[in-house]
């Protein structure tokens, strides 16, 4: 017996010295050739070693210090709604962009047949490869990000993470989530569907109903009081002009003022 | 080494448990969960293909890739079954045996 570190890929030593049945030694051998050939484990491991180094040079937080996990663990899952939002909303620009290319914001052929719009979304969803799954995503990411985006703003609050020195990112967040709902209506009224266009005179009328300045803020977000070509020229870049930029430079600042002041601890 | 196995190896109603190095209970956990994995997936999709995904009438499915493809996702099952059997040193027993 040497005095050298037995090597542990060495196999045959102990492979020998067990009883194992023919399937075993096989289905080991196999296993162990695969392993010295592209040492799946060996990149494990140093991704395992390099989570225990980063998670030694974290400073224990508000939560441990105090050890209240006992108290706050259930919310954690809660603090990922912001990144989660922040995938729908990147998931959905990417998936816009593209249905860019196939839709046309044309409100003409009003006389009774489908108008351009309605018609290029038809063409999207029957014709166009893999059409139907894009407006989906377009459309499920959406959805989610509305969710999240509330979901996010009930635990901020439930947490207490808007209180001081974070008051002013809870309202940047405010005005964010309204320009979500803005970015749902307008891309809610963009198909030109019988769905879309009563949603859209109820914004007129929405509009028209309020005092002094009603008929004024009609006239410039849908181009009039009755629904035009120019309600859904304007929804359309609103949708993919306007808002984009606002709303991304936004995002922009609001995680940056997170990064900037660290994750809040519960209060 | 006789403390290494359990007894049972015979009459094949016990579980039969193997003791390897760590390495190696490493290398078996690893490449038998990606066998695994990846061959229950290809069965499926190769059900899926010789079926139509589950819409083809029953006289036009693909009979032997139909097989091929549970014959997949049993490989998978009796890959992953049969790793379960190799265990490291100082690794406690299963819940299944702890009594």
């Amino acid at each position: 017996m040497s005095l050298e570190r037995k090597d542990e890929h060495d196999h045959k030593g102990w492979m020998e010295s067990r009883e194992l049945t023919p399937v075993e030694s096989v289905y080991l051998t196999v296993l162990i050739w695969l392993d010295r050939r592209l040492r799946v484990v060996d990149y494990l491991e140093i991704l395992e070693d390099l989570y225990y180094k980063v998670n030694m040079q974290m400073p224990k937080s508000h939560t441990e210090q105090y050890n209240l996990d006992n108290k706050f663990w259930y919310w954690y899952p809660l603090y990922a709604l912001g990144s989660f939002s922040t995938v729908a909303y990147v998931v959905a620009a990417i998936s816009g962009a593209l249905l860019g290319f196939y839709y046309a914001p044309a409100a003409a052929a009003a006389d009774g047949s489908p108008t351009v719009a309605y018609d290029s979304v038809m063409l999207i969803m029957g014709q166009l490869n893999l059409g139907y799954f894009l407006r989906s995503v377009h459309r499920w990411a959406a959805q989610i990000m509305v969710a999240a985006v509330f979901l996010h703003m009930l635990r901020v609050y439930f947490t207490g993470a808007y209180k001081e020195p974070r008051e002013l990112n809870w309202l940047i967040g405010i005005v964010l989530i309204s320009l979500t709902l803005v970015f749902g209506y307008t891309g809610y009224l963009l198909p030109w569907s019988q769905l879309s266009f009563w949603a859209g005179q109820i914004g007129v009328e929405m509009s028209l109903s309020i005092p002094l300045i009603g008929e004024w803020v009609a006239q410039l977000m849908f181009g009039g009081f009755t629904l035009s070509q120019a309600t859904l020229q304007r929804m359309y870049i609103l949708h993919v002009f306007f808002l984009p930029f606002i709303t991304t430079a936004i995002i922009a600042v609001h995680i940056g003022i997170v990064w900037m002041q660290g994750i809040a601890e519960p209060h | 080494m006789t403390g290494d196995q359990s007894a049972g190896t015979e009459d094949g109603s016990e579980r039969r448990d193997v003791v390897v190095p760590l390495r190696v209970y490493k290398a078996v956990t690893v490449f038998s969960t990606l066998f695994a994995v990846v061959s229950v997936v290809a069965g499926f999709i190769l059900v899926d293909v010789a079926t139509q995904r589950a819409s083809a009438p029953a006289s036009e499915i693909d009979v032997p890739v139909g097989i091929a493809g549970i014959a997949c996702i049993l490989a998978g099952t009796v890959v992953y079954a049969f790793s379960t059997r190799f265990r490291t040193e100082e690794m406690g027993k299963s819940k299944d045996d702890a009594t």
